[in-house]
């Protein structure tokens, strides 16, 4: 549904985004729908948000308090920053049109006029190709004063980020769009009431609101028709890693990773075998290869205590030591901590000392416990946002299906399985 | 990378640039980072004057200013090469190769650690962390555009490109490749969106301006 016109040439331009029926939606929602109708309509779609938190949209938006006086914002969440994710850049750089339509609509839905775009810096391309998309728009009379002559102004605008995987975080995103360092807010008060300059904002993924025009072309209720009981609709999940075809692509709910894996990937690499993968995104606790029928389902996912995430799929073969790519992740959530909360910041270097002790032969028994006491230090919500318990369930969940690496690296000082990893 | 002979570290007209950018936003602060944007395109990168020359553009503390620099990874408060390589070397590229990738980096322009200019002033790199492009692993920035499925050859290709811009270009594949639709109701995709020869040989893209600014 989100791809379904990927197939076309030039579909970021305008006039083919619009030939296909690109910008009806918004057209239909500001010439005929209220407010609330929209909000209803992706209600009924049961669309949660596709950045990792798995929020339902329309709630979010009704948190917006309605009879707020002055401006209210939709802030756009570009700056995809998850190791393994990279479905946003996908979308923004094969359909700009369609990031700008949803967000535009969301405006509508919580009754306010401006959307800002907060895309990472590094993603130069998709940022032109905003941009450029932003100013058809204009010109057409899409977004503006009166878009298709109604009577309620809808812009959309740029900012762009400078790199911090912090800012993916919504709050911290919200700081470095006001011009600070992003360093996570403490909540309440929550962004619906007091976001971006101090006011209602919602703050959106980047593949939720490219849904959302199918939603309103569609109904609600057809994309409700796809997916499983509770988690409707489709997908973007990225596959990277030992696969032989890596990629981005489009999954109904359900589907189960070895669908994904070995169907839509290609499956392994020839004389190797699935070792682990990280089902969404590299803060997702790690699954064994022996898990890979677990269904996509994002429930039956955080049942078994980890999590759809932003869909990036990172799987791994037998030719790579967990011990190594564990601590090269946590090497990542160390320098990544924006060092506002202690267990983060502390703990996140800790970990990574103890990992390169372990990974220069000099671990021990002590250094088992250490990792055990320092993942629980990272998680249950010590910090004011996730990255901390991230870390901690990297370590806690290798540490749980891969002991026997841990205690082959602590107490034999050897490695299992052939190829080093980063700095080992 | 243009030097200024004036005794102010930025240009008059990028003052005033930086002066017209609190009015695009809500609030005045929001201007930071675009201001400190225009200041490192000019200079390469942000001196201590040139950070105080923002804030008080922007009617700003300069500690305030340098906070916000330090805090970011694509503010550089030391000199780079003219080319910049940002390496991912997160784990979906490691498991793809990156660190050898590097390592060959290394060697191709000259340098022996992160953050070393090459001797001609062409060249640095740094290791930085995701940047989005899992599929295409290993991957690296440069020059505001992204390079694919890297090899040793690709390396070098893209370093002699750099070196002598009359090089015949990489194939950098920046433009976006449509992946097939899912069929029907999207539950399944029976071709993957890469295939067979995507990484090269495809077109690349579209000519754009390289200017960048919010």
């Amino acid at each position: 549904m989100l791809t379904e016109w990927f197939f076309k040439p030039n579909l970021h331009t305008l006039d083919v985004y619009e030939s296909l029926g690109g910008y009806s939606a918004l057209r239909k929602v500001v010439t005929t729908m209220t407010a609330q109708q929209v909000i209803d309509e992706v209600k009924v779609s049961g669309l949660r948000g596709r950045g990792g938190a798995d929020f339902p949209t329309a709630m979010k938006w009704s948190f917006v308090p309605k009879d707020h006086p002055g401006p209210k914002y939709i802030v756009v969440n570009a700056d995809e920053s998850e190791p393994g994710s990279a479905k946003d850049r996908y979308l923004m750089e094969n359909s700009p049109h369609a990031l700008i339509e949803g967000a535009a609509i969301a405006s509508f839905a919580i009754g306010g006029h401006q959307a800002w775009i907060y895309i990472r810096g590094e993603y130069d391309l998709p940022y032109e190709m905003l941009r450029d998309a932003i100013a058809e728009a204009h010109a057409k009379g899409y977004l503006g004063d009166h878009p298709f002559g109604a009577d309620h102004a809808l812009d959309v605008r740029l900012y762009r980020g400078h790199g911090a995987y912090i800012c993916g975080e919504e709050t911290a995103l919200l700081e470095s769009l006001e011009g600070k360092r992003a360093q996570p807010r403490s909540r309440p008060p929550f962004p619906a009431v007091k976001g971006a300059w101090g006011l209602p904002t919602a703050v959106n993924n980047v593949e939720t609101l490219s849904t959302v025009p199918w939603i309103i072309r569609h109904g609600g209720a057809e994309y409700a028709s796809r997916g499983t009981e509770k988690a409707k609709g489709t997908r973007m999940v990225t596959v990277s890693g030992d696969v032989q075809k890596p990629g981005n692509y489009e999954i109904e709910i359900g589907v189960t990773y070895r669908d994904i894996i070995e169907g839509l990937a290609g499956g392994m690499f020839p004389g190797r075998k699935l070792k682990v993968f990280w089902p969404g995104g590299s803060s997702a606790k790690v699954l064994p290869a022996s898990m890979i029928d677990t269904s996509t389902d994002l429930d039956g996912l955080k049942a078994l205590g980890t999590m759809g995430g932003s869909g990036g799929i990172i799987v791994m073969d037998d030719s790579h030591c967990v011990v190594k790519a564990a601590a090269r992740l946590l090497r990542f959530y160390a320098h990544e901590s924006c060092g506002k909360c202690t267990p983060c910041r502390v703990g996140g270097n800790w970990a990574v000392r103890t990992y390169d002790r372990i990974l220069a032969n000099e671990g021990s028994q002590l250094e088992l416990a250490i990792l055990e006491r320092v993942s629980d230090g990272l998680q249950n919500g010590r910090c004011l946002c996730g990255l901390g318990d991230a870390a901690g369930w990297v370590i806690e969940s290798t540490m749980r299906h891969f002991h026997d690496e841990y205690e082959d690296h602590c107490l034999r000082h050897t490695c299992n399985v052939g190829k080093a990893l980063a700095h080992a | 990378m243009k030097t200024t002979k004036t005794t102010s570290a930025l240009s008059p007209h990028l003052i005033e640039e930086i002066k017209a950018l609190p009015a695009r936003y809500p609030q005045p602060r929001s201007a930071v980072m675009p201001a400190l944007d225009l200041a490192q395109e000019e200079l390469g990168y942000l001196t201590p004057e040139a950070m105080t020359e923002v804030a008080t553009a922007l009617q700003l503390d300069a500690g305030y200013v340098e906070g916000v620099a330090t805090f970011y990874t694509l503010f550089h408060l030391e000199p780079i090469g003219k080319h910049r390589f940002y390496m991912c070397t997160n784990l979906s590229c490691t498991l793809r190769g990156a660190e050898e990738i590097v390592e060959h980096l290394r060697d191709a322009i000259g340098v022996k650690e992160a953050g070393e200019v090459s001797e001609d002033g062409l060249f640095s790199y740094e290791e930085v962390e995701c940047m989005g492009a899992c599929e295409y692993a290993p991957m690296c920035r440069v020059d505001h555009r992204y390079h694919y499925d890297l090899t040793n050859e690709k390396v070098d290709q893209l370093v002699a490109e750099k070196r002598h811009p009359a090089f015949p270009p990489v194939q950098a594949r920046v433009a976006p490749l449509p992946s097939p639709p899912p069929g029907g109701g999207g539950s399944e995709l029976p071709s993957p969106p890469r295939g067979e020869g995507q990484g090269e040989g495809l077109k690349p893209a579209k000519p754009r301006k390289k200017k960048a600014s919010a």
